[in-house]
């Protein structure tokens, strides 16, 4: 009952909210405010959940065939769940000031707990059906929200182009079910069942592709800059923070579980994070508009964690696979950071190009900051989270026997030198002081709404503190580590 | 904790604090910013003396605490007789550059944060001689980085900056993924991060003894500067603001001697190291000529005494390479009196810049007359640089020719001998051209205040105490060699 509780929190509001925004008020402040409870209330219901799987019990929910059931919380889907929804409500009280000149709010916050209710579900989902499910209606979700300033033709475009690709990637998770349908006769996960025959095969390879469109494999990717770098900034801090990780993570899930062998899937995450670091490293440098730098530094950022965990799954070190996730948890919070700051630049300024950004630390000393704190810590700065993340991922990295790992290795260090070329000139670009000539207006110093700089400070605050005391968090993922460890065995 | 525990956080506890209050400075306590900076560096060379008593006692000042358990990561501060040269280098070198920071810096409402990220710059150089376990040692290795970065990025000369501040980040910081790959690999093998495991002795094999030495060396080299690593090292030093500059030249450059000294040497067998003998040699000597041809071409001063690090660095490294005991020594010595006598230079060239305006030495001449003491002062830097004695660079150059004639290549260390006559040429040259001849048009000079010229005068007095009284310089450094090559001094 459990399981299903934050679910149900999260739909139910969502519905509830609706309601509201269309009976009684249409106040962004008030709609924000009571989205934030619900998503406070969804991460009451997903607390005792922690507990209950800290001693290796999977508490389930719902009957499906013999013995199969709608959901089960792992660790990995607590923590991924978790971030969501924390996540989530640093977005909603952000989004409290930033859709101030927006229309048709009471579609947006709705839309936005539904999307977490799908991602949710996703992660939790015990048999494929409800994993597809789920996923749709996150991305459904997702596609109307990217399209959200619906005004704007780009926007159309950008979440009409996401549309498309996530169809495609969704009906061929379909097919790529029904495969397995045809195989197995069942669609629980994980199958207990020998290895893959023909069909399933061909279905997990379905599936691998459907959901590595949305977690943004390359070449699968294309999609991503557009949309995350049209969406409103609070969606785009939600698609490049926790959704496509956590597509990621199912993807991680569904292969396991289908019996795909632990050390040829590493050998896969490995090879295609190659393609991952370097496309979104290389095509970040020569990016002018900010959000679509971070759109391509979240490809990038992907394409690390699938080197750690395809280190850790070719290799059996589970170093390594707690490392990924590590990266995982920090990189939500400094990529969420980013693009709330770039919001606050947009929203303040109307600064969309990287150039238009200098000027910041005279206007808007918080926000520079707090977006340089974000940048240093992807870049790999110490002492904060991203270069924490980067020590686990390099130590469990030298675990490797043979020449691919220290492929990825080497790629690896050698793009996060890369990085450092757009990182770094947009930092200082921040503390560049405007220059009238060039045509940036030139802004008195700017008040932030409180709505704006309470999400920032903490998520600024807690980059620093997964940087400093990285210790309780690395724990935190020790139980996602050893369940996806044990689902590979 | 004992007193020895809190001066050895003294060391580091100073200039930190002091370091993160200088921005909170504002209105007229921004005139205080020189004096808490100039106080926070006294501070902690003093407390870097008071524990010489104890190290002369055989006690060994150290502070550690657990981080992180499950990584095995322990955060340790350790004092012996291997940091303590390089200690007070550093500590010395920072008083001065704050000192001369006091004539140099034009004071606005950014001045404390100059002081801070000075400050900062010197706990980098501090924790990473003090740092006794590998998640310390690069973090503080890395703020060296940040804070000097940032320092020539915002207070830099000329339009270049941004630029150059981006090549030194990202060409340092290639050596430091390097060492950091190294750590990673003795991490691994021993199984903490603690530097004590290290000195009880690390088994790998052959071939990995190798990579990690090789990669060891190179990442040092590339902070050290030799050839051709040391692109990033004249546009620095000739951009940079002349206190970073002497702090960057006389301090930082040597970390990667410390770094040569506390890894591979101290870890692995002169056996293990036979290898490298020909390598290091080569490159230092190849380094020592590369340096002095490119100062006696140069026609900006300030990159003349850049190329001359270049040079110096070549010298080091080549006494470090003939793994003989005045070889090690002499390089070790070296590295102190190089920082003296390149302070002395740097700080005279900018004496020089800020009493005449120019920097190229073909506008210069004749200032002998206007500029007495100058000139006395440069005199002794540039005799002492070339190898004179009663000068202290004589000591450490004899000896590491010593060292080089005791090894198999005799033909090398000749070519090494030969080639200090170039330094002998530039250094006269140098002080030829601008101090004597004719003085050219429209040459003014004007006065200098005092506060820049103590600190030159007080280094050219040492140049020559130090070469007069070698004695406890001499003895430090021969209790540390007891450290390095497994005690076979």
């Amino acid at each position: 009952m459990w399981v299903v509780l934050p679910l149900a929190c999260l739909a139910g509001g969502a519905f509830a909210i609706y309601l509201v925004a269309r009976l009684l008020t249409a106040r962004n402040e008030l709609l924000a405010l009571l989205t934030a409870l619900v998503f406070a209330t969804a991460l009451g219901a997903l607390a005792p959940l922690f507990r209950l799987t800290r001693a290796g019990y999977l508490p389930r929910w719902g009957h499906f065939g013999s013995g199969g059931a709608f959901l089960r919380a792992d660790p990995g889907a607590l923590m991924v769940a978790g971030v969501a929804l924390g996540l989530g409500m640093l977005v909603t009280v952000y989004s409290g000031r930033y859709l101030a000149f927006d229309d048709r709010i009471e579609s947006y916050y709705p839309l936005l707990l539904l999307l977490v209710t799908g991602l949710v579900g996703m992660v939790m989902a015990a048999d494929l059906f409800n994993l597809y499910m789920f996923c749709e209606l996150m991305s459904i979700a997702a596609y109307v929200l990217v399209a959200f300033r619906h005004r704007l033709a780009t926007a159309i475009e950008a979440g009409f182009k996401y549309l498309i690709m996530g169809s495609v990637g969704t009906v061929t998770m379909l097919l790529g079910l029904s495969f397995i349908y045809r195989e197995t006769g069942t669609l629980a996960l994980p199958l207990a069942m020998g290895a893959p025959g023909p069909w399933s095969r061909a279905g997990l390879g379905c599936f691998l592709v459907g959901l590595g469109v949305k977690s943004a494999i390359v070449p699968l990717h294309t999609w991503l800059p557009d949309a995350h770098g049209r969406a409103p900034s609070s969606i785009s801090a939600m698609l490049s923070g926790i959704i496509v990780q956590s597509v990621f993570y199912a993807l991680l899930k569904v292969c396991l579980g289908l019996g795909f062998p632990a050390r040829d899937l590493g050998t896969l995450l490995i090879v295609l994070s190659l393609f991952n670091m370097t496309l979104g490293n290389g095509l970040a440098l020569v990016q002018t508009y900010t959000k679509r730098l971070l759109a391509y530094s979240t490809i990038a950022q992907m394409g690390y964690i699938m080197l750690s965990l395809g280190i850790g799954l070719r290799y059996d070190v589970p170093m390594a696979i707690q490392a990924g996730f590590f990266l995982l948890l920090a990189h939500a919070a400094m990529k969420g950071l980013a693009f709330l700051c770039k919001g606050v630049c947009h929203f303040y300024c109307n600064a969309t190009r990287i150039a238009e950004l200098r000027g910041t630390a005279a206007r808007m000393p918080l926000v520079a900051v707090t977006f340089s704190v974000a940048l240093a810590g992807l870049a790999g700065v110490p002492p904060l989270a991203g270069f924490a993340a980067k020590w686990f991922v390099l130590s469990g990295g030298v675990q490797a026997a043979d020449a691919l790992g220290f492929l990825g290795l080497a790629v690896f260090l050698l793009n996060s030198l890369l990085a450092l070329g757009y990182y770094l000139p947009l930092i200082g670009t921040l503390f560049t002081s405007a220059d009238p000539s060039e045509g940036t207006e030139t802004f008195a110093s700017v008040q932030i709404s409180l709505w704006m700089v309470a999400p920032l400070l903490i998520l600024g605050a807690l980059v620093l503190v997964m940087g400093l005391y990285p210790g309780f968090w690395l724990n935190w993922t020790a139980g996602a580590a050893t369940y996806l460890h044990g689902l590979g065995r | 904790m004992n007193i020895e525990t809190m001066w050895l956080v003294t060391i580091l506890g100073a200039p930190l604090a002091a370091a993160l209050l200088l921005p909170l400075l504002r209105g007229r306590g921004v005139r205080m910013a020189g004096w808490i900076a100039g106080l926070a560096a006294a501070l902690s060379l003093a407390a870097t003396f008071a524990l010489l008593p104890a190290l002369q006692r055989g006690d060994v000042p150290a502070l550690s605490f657990e981080w992180i358990p499950t990584a095995h990561i322990r955060l340790s501060l350790h004092l012996d007789w291997l940091t303590f040269p390089f200690l007070v280098t550093e500590a010395a070198v920072t008083l001065l550059a704050v000192v001369y920071t006091w004539g140099y810096h034009r004071q606005d409402e950014r001045t404390p944060f100059f002081y801070a990220l000075l400050l900062l710059f010197a706990v980098g150089m501090s924790g990473t001689t003090l740092a006794d376990d590998m998640f310390l040692f690069y973090i503080f290795w890395e703020l060296m980085l940040v804070a000097s970065c940032a320092l020539i990025a915002i207070w830099g000369e000329g339009e270049r900056r941004g630029a150059v501040a981006l090549k030194y980040f990202i060409f340092t910081h290639l050596g430091s993924l390097m060492v950091l790959v190294s750590l990673m690999v003795l991490y691994t093998a021993t199984g903490s991060d603690s530097f004590s495991a290290l000195r009880a002795g690390v088994t790998l094999a052959p071939a990995l003894v190798t990579t990690v030495t090789t990669f060891f060396i190179i990442g040092f080299c590339v902070k050290m500067a030799i050839f051709p690593l040391h692109l990033w090292l004249p546009d620095a030093h000739a951009v940079a603001p002349m206190p970073v500059t002497i702090m960057l030249a006389a301090a930082m450059l040597s970390m990667g001697t410390y770094g040569i000294l506390r890894f591979p040497l101290s870890i692995f067998s002169p056996a293990q190291l036979a290898p490298f003998v020909v390598p290091m040699m080569v490159a230092g000597l190849v380094s020592e000529i590369y340096g002095a041809l490119m100062a006696l071409a140069e026609q900006d001063i300030k990159r003349i005494i850049a190329y001359s690090s270049v040079s110096q660095m070549g010298y080091i490294l080549f006494g470090l390479g003939t793994l003989t005991y005045d070889g090690v020594a002499g390089a070790t010595l070296h590295v102190i009196y190089h920082a003296i006598v390149k302070a002395l230079l740097f700080m005279c060239v900018g004496l020089v810049i800020r009493a005449t305006g120019r920097r190229r030495i073909a506008e210069l001449g004749g200032l002998g007359r206007a500029m007495p003491l100058v000139a006395i002062c440069i005199g002794v830097g540039a005799l002492a640089i070339a190898g004179t004695p009663p000068f202290c660079i004589f000591a450490s150059e004899w000896m590491i020719f010593s060292g080089g004639f005791h090894t198999a290549h005799i033909g090398l260390s000749v070519l090494t001998l030969l080639g200090s006559l170039l330094t002998v040429a530039y250094a006269l040259w140098f002080v030829g051209r601008i101090f004597f001849g004719a003085r050219p048009e429209g040459l003014t000079v004007k006065r200098l205040p005092w506060i820049m010229v103590a600190p030159t005068v007080l280094l050219a007095a040492l140049a020559l105490i130090g070469g007069l009284f070698p004695a406890p310089i001499f003895d430090w450094v021969a209790h540390g060699l007891t450290l390095i090559l497994g005690g076979g001094w």
